[in-house]
């Protein structure tokens, strides 16, 4: 029995408007198999997505989707998750999505440890709009906006993410696509906000100036920066240097939910309880 | 709600030509070349995705998980009895990945 994608796709809109061996439709599909995996019923998911490449997702799943500004999804669905608390959001973004326009929706709501997924495709470019640096684009690339070469330093999606309070935090790569799987289903069944990047490859406007011509050039290259978290961990710092380990890379099933902490909120203006102290949190300071 | 659909009779791997853009991937990760490109000119790239030597086929699934146009399947354990990876079907995938994901002349 091969698994059929058509029960969670909207099929009027296939084939996809991407380009030709893109990395975003392997996420698509990866996120597909850890829905069923892990048995969720697609009228109980929302999905959020931004503006980019990455924004076709909310037309191509067939679940309550909702497609918004640029940079803005942790916000919507910040809003959605209050308001459904006993619901699954997801929110899909791009590495300009939610690390530029959207870095202070993203940090703020890995802070607050809401129940969201967020599901940050890292292309390390802005591919819809033809190769502008993006936060993630490697020093020394050709963009657009910096035809002599790149240098911005980049961010570090995963350590930025762990230090703004995000209780479950992993990288992963396309070139993966099982261990993807895997990674996502862990990220949507954690309670708190998870945050799991996905290396991917944008061969036709990160590749075409920088010498990866084919997608599998591109998805070698990703390999070539990436390690495993256990080789990561064996590693001196010597070598460490360039690369980026993948797995989970932070996981805190003790942090409290903010819907949880909302719901007292509401209990002390019901007069069911009379305030909320320090005590009442994990972490004190 | 089923998540599953009904190999082809005798089918190991089929594929849906109307989603396929021919970007290579699965002929790329294919480990018994099972898998080619053959020049198709109404296709965008000029090309199109064939299965050349289906009684090859291991049954490891990888192109279905590469594919990001949900075009290829590849059928349960259970639907088809899968071969084993042979030297031959290991050399015909690298003659083909060396040959521009195109199935060289003599196989």
């Amino acid at each position: 029995m091969a698994f059929n994608y058509d029960n969670f796709l909207r099929v009027d809109k296939m084939p996809t408007l991407w380009c030709w061996g893109c990395g975003d439709g392997v996420v698509l599909k990866a996120y597909i198999r850890a829905i069923d995996s892990l048995g969720w019923d697609k009228n109980d998911i929302c999905l959020v997505s931004g503006i980019g490449c990455s924004g076709r997702f909310s037309s191509y799943v067939d679940c309550n989707t909702v497609h918004t500004t640029h940079g803005r999804t942790i916000a919507f669905a910040t809003g959605i998750k209050l308001a459904n608390p006993d619901k699954h959001v997801v929110c899909v973004a791009g590495d300009g999505d939610a690390l530029a326009i959207g870095g202070n929706h993203t940090i703020h709501g890995c802070r607050r440890n809401i129940d969201i997924t967020l599901i940050l495709i890292n292309n390390f470019i802005y591919g819809l709009t033809n190769s502008q640096t993006s936060p993630t684009t490697p020093q020394g690339f050709w963009t657009v906006s910096q035809q002599a070469g790149n240098i911005d330093p980049t961010f570090n999606a995963c350590k930025l993410a762990i230090a703004a309070g995000a209780s479950f935090v992993g990288r992963e790569k396309v070139s993966e696509p099982k261990k993807l799987e895997k990674l996502i289903a862990k990220g949507l069944a954690h309670k708190g906000f998870s945050f799991v990047e996905v290396l991917s490859n944008c061969h036709i406007n990160l590749g075409r100036k920088n010498k990866m011509n084919s997608a599998m050039e591109n998805l070698d290259w990703i390999d070539s920066i990436t390690v495993s978290k256990t080789k990561y961990d064996n590693m001196s710092e010597e070598d460490r240097k360039n690369l980026l380990p993948t797995g989970i890379l932070h996981e805190d099933d003790n942090a409290k939910e903010y819907c949880e902490m909302y719901e007292q909120v509401r209990q002390v203006h019901q007069g069911k309880r009379k305030t909320i102290t320090q005590d009442d949190f994990a972490k004190k300071i | 709600m089923s998540s599953n659909m009904k190999a082809p009779e005798n089918t190991p791997v089929w594929v849906n030509t109307a989603r396929c853009k021919a970007c290579d991937k699965c002929v790329d990760v294919c480990p018994a070349g099972v898998l080619s490109m053959q020049p198709e000119p109404s296709s965008t790239l000029g090309a199109m995705i064939s299965v050349i030597a289906p009684e090859s086929c291991i049954g490891c699934g990888e192109c279905e998980l590469t594919c990001p146009d949900f075009a290829i399947y590849v059928a349960d354990k259970s639907e088809f009895k899968f071969s084993k990876l042979t030297d031959a079907a290991k050399q015909r995938a690298e003659a083909i990945t060396n040959n521009k994901y195109r199935l060289p002349a003599g196989y």
